[in-house]
């Protein structure tokens, strides 16, 4: 059970187990769905615990060649980064699973699909080659756009569908391209990263090329997470899409384009990253100011919890930017932390939506007088997204700060005023017209969470909140070895590809000139006999 | 609670000192790194303020239990109690500046969930919300301040700034006075300073109990202890911080001490008197750079919290006798029908006048001892103006609300509490009125390397200020005489408020605190919430109607133009296929 192929085909095999049973039987899908995910999250609990913290070296490895002669295999691996992420992936399609309760049309399709989905995001996180890590995605991409089409919810279901599969599609074209230019350019036939990272070391590609090939990834990756100013669609996407898509997206598979920044980008790119940095910096401030402000002016609770997931995600981006180790482990344990987070919030705004058939803000109050429960966790979510300590959202948010103040004190200044007033204003005011002030007649009948077993989705995901967010050490100590390895990198280049681009590049006239400064090696001196 | 206070009266007892500490975070070395410990840090100034935290915390706790006995929702109550106690000793130990900033949060969102207790009121929701968001714009400027001394100096532990700048005074450079002021930003919003005051008045919708222990006694208090937690930053030679700090102060302690002449709700009263005495406190922190020994901001914090607390809890007892009203025109003759309540509430009123030998006198006698010694002449005279108006407008209250005839049906029916809330009463009488001969601002001087000088007999303490400072003295008694005699002049049997009518103008601007709420609602309406008109209408109009539409809209148009080619017409076809072939032979041929 300690394997990540285990963790990741126990969804996949039960959707192909789904796709057999006879669509009367609507018990068994729903039991098969949970049992596959609790499987999957008990397997991912028992890797990271079992993970050997403080090394930077893959764990828990498997290697099965697939097409050889274009160097493609199935690998997959964790090591620190992408460990809390699998972590925090199987918890959010666990409870997406336990929050589905609401759907009654077409079940053995939706759950098809979910499980697909699920098992597409844990292969994403957990593939070392590029061709799987791409595929996965795809895999759990496309049953996104045919949940939200057939199960989704509001007026506006058609536009953001299709708006979503434009953007998305888009988005991944054109990584796509960039990953393809990028083992074009790397020329070593392999797909697989650890290889191309090794590679790579020693021999970077061109640093103007870099240049081009980095906003490709950049802004290819940069559209799965709305980056700004491309992230109209995730508001809109996020409010018409049932409650379990919507907290794997939002949660899980969105930070997929984090994650291949992280991964593929700033590793393997490292000068393109440094000339692209700042202009990284500022975008992410339109994330996290800009759509801060939208938040407050929006008088639906999807589109607000929307708006803030994108302004959220504006720290992860700040904290690639900063290229430190601060800003970069923090801006893993916020993708760690926004995904609990998200997930956590749309299933409440889902909880609340099923109760009382809407989630216009105008319409709303008094609610934690009638859901102690639910209102009490939403309050606790609120002030997560907050960025209050205690909660997983909060050493992410401050480590990011503290390293980008190294860099961009300006952005870092900005982004603070976004995390603590901004983010407390519209969060506040939700919590005021949603769950505070008198309760209008008509709610009279809401009910809250009955008994433990519908408690225990959104308990799980606050506990995991809570656990990281006292405790950051569990993650931060299996980042860092990780995260210093990948700033080394951005942070050697200018140096090392200079000079041995200086070496390549100079005609040989010139070479001695070069070396003259070191004439009286022996070495040197045998090289160039004048 | 209780088990608190005995473990803080035995560490007391104990005279413990030590650092023990879990690391927390710890990412890279050096400057560029980053260690959070999870440390707490006893030393003299935290022992005492221990013992202030648990023992207030204490008698309050025993005193909501006869408060809220009625209450259905009292087990969210004391969850939130506990959170606070929680937070705020947290804050007492914090042994770093990332610690104290978690539990300065955590204090910041249990007072949050407790001035929102009785949710369903709109005007507590609305408290609520105000009172986070003023603390959050402090707390904006207190990370600021943090992130930028982790800058400069590479750690933030209180022990090793402490000794770094020691070593060398002039490591924070040019950054010094920003960072101190950055850093006073978070002690604005949590002590309600001057301008972001506004909060604490608002946050009186609460149960009084938390009134009195969170915005009376304890949390508001906080930013005071930080200051003097971190004087080691504030005071580092070449800082204007300090002077700007004491006069922040000073503007406070005035202008709510004026705010609380024509307020007429018994809580709010308390709450610009709560606001004028942080006002001194943090004008005695800004005072001290001099002597480098801010020991007399805690030593007025300490008896502070005592009879502030004291006060609160009588006003609580009051409202529970008449049914939850504040309003102190609707009272009157209560000191024969609340004993108990009356006699306690008239201690903590002597004390918080300064009158002697009650412990108000000699820590209120102190900061304005202190005001002279440093040479800041103005402020002396703030001070003991600011004393003046204490007691006047304390003697309104009492006058208006204890002595006199009954005004209400209420009042005339009116019966003491029961003894689980008049017994904390008595027990924060005794340090109200013993507090002075404690010696505290020794115990406290010990943080700071002052000496301990010999402690002196009970007389030499009693008229230990009248010889060290004779004037201060002599000012403050004369002040609070004056005071007393403009209170008992107009309103001694008053039924209703003569100052309105003598002087309309400047009673209404003072009964509508100034306009200071208006006029920070006009700013934030033009600033922030036109910024987010802004922004979501560029959202919506622009981004999402105009680039995306547009592109959408382009695509269509030429997928529409293009439909005109496929009409499915087989002769339309054959026309174009024999056309393009036309074309390519002429092109060929013409060659």
């Amino acid at each position: 059970m300690q394997s990540l192929s285990f963790i990741i085909l126990c969804p996949l095999l039960a959707a192909g187990l789904i796709a057999l049973v006879p669509r009367n039987y609507q018990v068994v899908f729903r039991s098969l769905a949970l049992l596959s995910t609790l499987l999957s999250l008990l397997g991912a609990i028992r890797i990271f615990a079992g993970f050997d913290t403080g090394s930077a070296a893959l764990q828990f490895e498997e290697q099965v060649a697939w097409v050889d002669s274009l160097g493609i295999s199935y690998h997959v691996a964790v090591d620190g980064i992408n460990v809390g992420l699998i972590l925090m992936g199987a918890v959010v399609a666990f409870a997406a699973v336990c929050v589905s309760r609401e759907i009654t049309a077409r079940q053995k399709e939706y759950y098809l699909l979910l499980l697909l989905m699920a098992g597409g995001i844990l292969g994403a996180f957990a593939s070392y080659d590029l061709f799987f890590f791409y595929f996965f995605h795809e895999l759990a991409l496309v049953p996104t756009f045919i949940l939200i089409g057939v199960w989704g919810r509001g007026e506006q279901r058609n536009y953001a569908t299709f708006k979503i599969t434009l953007y998305l599609s888009l988005g991944a074209l054109v990584a796509l391209v960039g990953l393809i230019a990028l083992y074009l350019e790397a020329g070593h036939q392999t797909f697989n990263l650890w290889s191309l990272a090794r590679q790579l070391e020693a021999d970077p590609i061109d640093p103007a090329r870099q240049r081009y090939l980095f906003p490709l990834l950049l802004f290819g990756f940069g559209i799965l997470v709305s980056l700004w100013p491309f992230h109209t669609w995730a508001p809109l996407g996020y409010a018409a899409a049932p409650t379990a898509v919507a907290m794997l997206h939002a949660g899980v598979l969105k930070k997929f384009g984090l994650y291949g920044l992280i991964r593929v980008a700033v590793p393997l790119l490292p000068a393109g990253v440094q000339s692209w940095a700042e202009v990284l910096a500022w975008l992410c401030l339109g994330n996290i100011l800009y759509c801060s402000l939208v938040a407050m002016r929006q008088k639906d609770l999807n589109l607000l919890l929307g708006n803030s997931s994108v302004a959220h995600v504006g720290f992860a981006f700040l904290g690639i930017a900063s290229l430190t180790l601060l800003g970069l482990t923090g801006a893993v344990v916020v993708m760690v932390a926004h995904g609990f987070l998200a997930a956590l919030t749309f299933a409440l705004s889902g909880y609340v939506r099923q109760q009382t058939g809407t989630v216009n803000l105008d319409h709303m109050g008094g609610l934690l007088e009638r859901l102690p429960f639910i209102g009490g966790v939403l309050v606790m979510a609120f002030l997560a997204g907050c960025g209050l300590p205690g909660f997983a959202n909060f050493p992410g948010e401050a480590l990011v700060l503290f390293g980008a103040w190294q860099g961009y004190p300006g952005v870092a200044i900005l982004a603070a005023w976004g995390a603590l007033i901004l983010a407390a204003v519209y969060m506040l005011r939700a919590v005021r017209v949603l769950l505070h002030g008198p309760l209008p007649e008509r709610w009279g009948k809401v009910a809250d969470a009955p008994h433990l077993w519908h408690k225990l989705p959104y308990g799980l995901l606050l506990a995991a909140l809570l656990l990281f967010g006292c405790w950051p050490r569990l993650l931060t100590d299996k980042i860092q070895p990780c995260v210093a390895d990948i700033v080394r990198r951005a942070e050697a280049p200018p140096a090392n590809s200079a000079a041995g681009l200086a070496r390549i590049a100079l005609p040989p006239a010139a070479a001695p000139a070069l070396a003259r400064p070191g004439a009286t090696d022996g070495l040197t001196a045998s090289r160039h006999p004048r | 609670m209780l088990l608190a206070f005995l473990g803080s009266l035995i560490l007391w007892a104990r005279d413990a000192t030590g650092e023990p500490a879990v690391t927390w975070l710890a990412l890279g070395t050096g400057t560029g790194g980053l260690q959070i410990e999870l440390g707490l840090k006893l030393d003299p100034l935290s022992r005492l303020m221990l013992l202030v935290v648990t023992g207030v915390g204490s008698a309050i706790h025993i005193y909501s239990w006869g408060y809220l006995h009625a209450d259905r929702n009292r087990g969210r109550y004391f969850a939130g109690l506990s959170l606070f106690t929680f937070a705020m000793l947290g804050i007492v130990l914090a042994n770093n500046f990332l610690m104290l900033f978690i539990f300065w949060e955590l204090v910041g969102v249990s007072s949050y969930l407790l001035i929102g207790f009785w949710f369903a009121r709109p005007a507590a929701a609305e408290a609520a919300k105000k009172a986070f968001l003023t603390n959050r714009l402090g707390d904006f400027g207190f990370l600021l301040g943090i992130i930028l001394v982790w800058a400069a100096l590479g750690t933030l532990s209180f022990t090793e700034l402490e000794a770094r700048l020691a070593d060398d005074p002039a490591a924070l450079g040019a950054a010094a006075s920003v960072a101190g002021l950055l850093i006073f930003c978070g002690a604005m919003g949590k002590s309600a300073q001057f301008p972001l005051h506004v909060w604490l008045p608002d946050a009186m919708e609460g149960p009084t109990p938390v009134s009195a222990l969170i915005h009376a006694a304890t949390m508001v208090a906080a930013g005071v202890y930080m200051l003097c937690r971190v004087f080691f930053v504030l005071a580092v030679p070449g800082s204007v911080a300090l002077e700007l700090i004491a006069w922040i102060g000073g503007v406070t302690a005035l202008l709510a001490a004026l705010l609380a002449v024509q307020q007429n709700d018994i809580k709010r009263i308390l709450a610009y008197s709560t606001l004028s005495q942080l006002g001194y406190m943090v004008l005695a922190v800004g005072v001290s750079g001099a002597s480098r020994d801010p020991s007399v901001a805690m030593y007025h914090l300490t008896t502070h919290a005592g009879f502030k607390a004291l006060l609160f809890l009588g006003a609580g007892s009051v409202i529970h006798a008449l049914h939850h009203e504040q309003d102190i025109w609707k009272m009157g003759g209560l000191s024969r029908r609340l004993p108990i309540t009356f006699w306690t509430f008239l201690l903590a009123t002597l004390a918080l006048c300064g009158v002697p030998p009650l412990s108000g006198f000699y820590s209120k006698d102190a900061i304005i001892a202190r005001t002279l010694e440093s040479g800041h002449h103005g402020l002396f005279a703030l001070a003991t103006l600011v004393a003046a108006l204490t007691t006047f407008y304390m003697f309104r209250l009492v006058f208006v609300a204890f002595t006199g005839p009954a005004k209400s049906q209420a009042a005339d029916h009116a019966r003491e509490s029961p003894p689980v809330m008049t017994l904390p009463l008595l027990a924060l009488a005794v340090p109200s009125v013993l507090a002075g001969f404690w010696g505290i601002h020794r115990v406290y001087g010990a943080q700071y390397g002052a000496e301990p000088a010999a402690a002196g007999s009970w007389a030499q303490q009693l008229v230990e200020p009248f010889a060290h400072a004779p004037l201060a003295a002599g000012a403050g008694l004369a002040a609070a005489l004056m005071g007393w005699l403009g209170a008992w002049a107009w309103y001694r049997a008053a039924l209703q408020d003569p100052l309105p009518a003598r002087f309309a103008t400047v009673a209404r601007w003072l009964r509508d605190r100034l306009y200071f709420d208006e006029l920070y609602e006009r700013l934030i309406g033009w600033t922030q919430e036109s910024l987010a008109r802004l922004a979501d209408g560029v959202d919506r109009w622009v981004i999402m109607g105009v680039a995306v539409k547009g592109t959408h809209g382009t695509f269509e148009l030429l997928g529409r133009l293009l439909r005109l080619a496929q009409t499915g017409n087989l002769q339309t076809y054959a026309f174009v296929l024999v056309a393009g072939v036309a074309l390519l032979l002429f092109l060929v041929m013409a060659r």
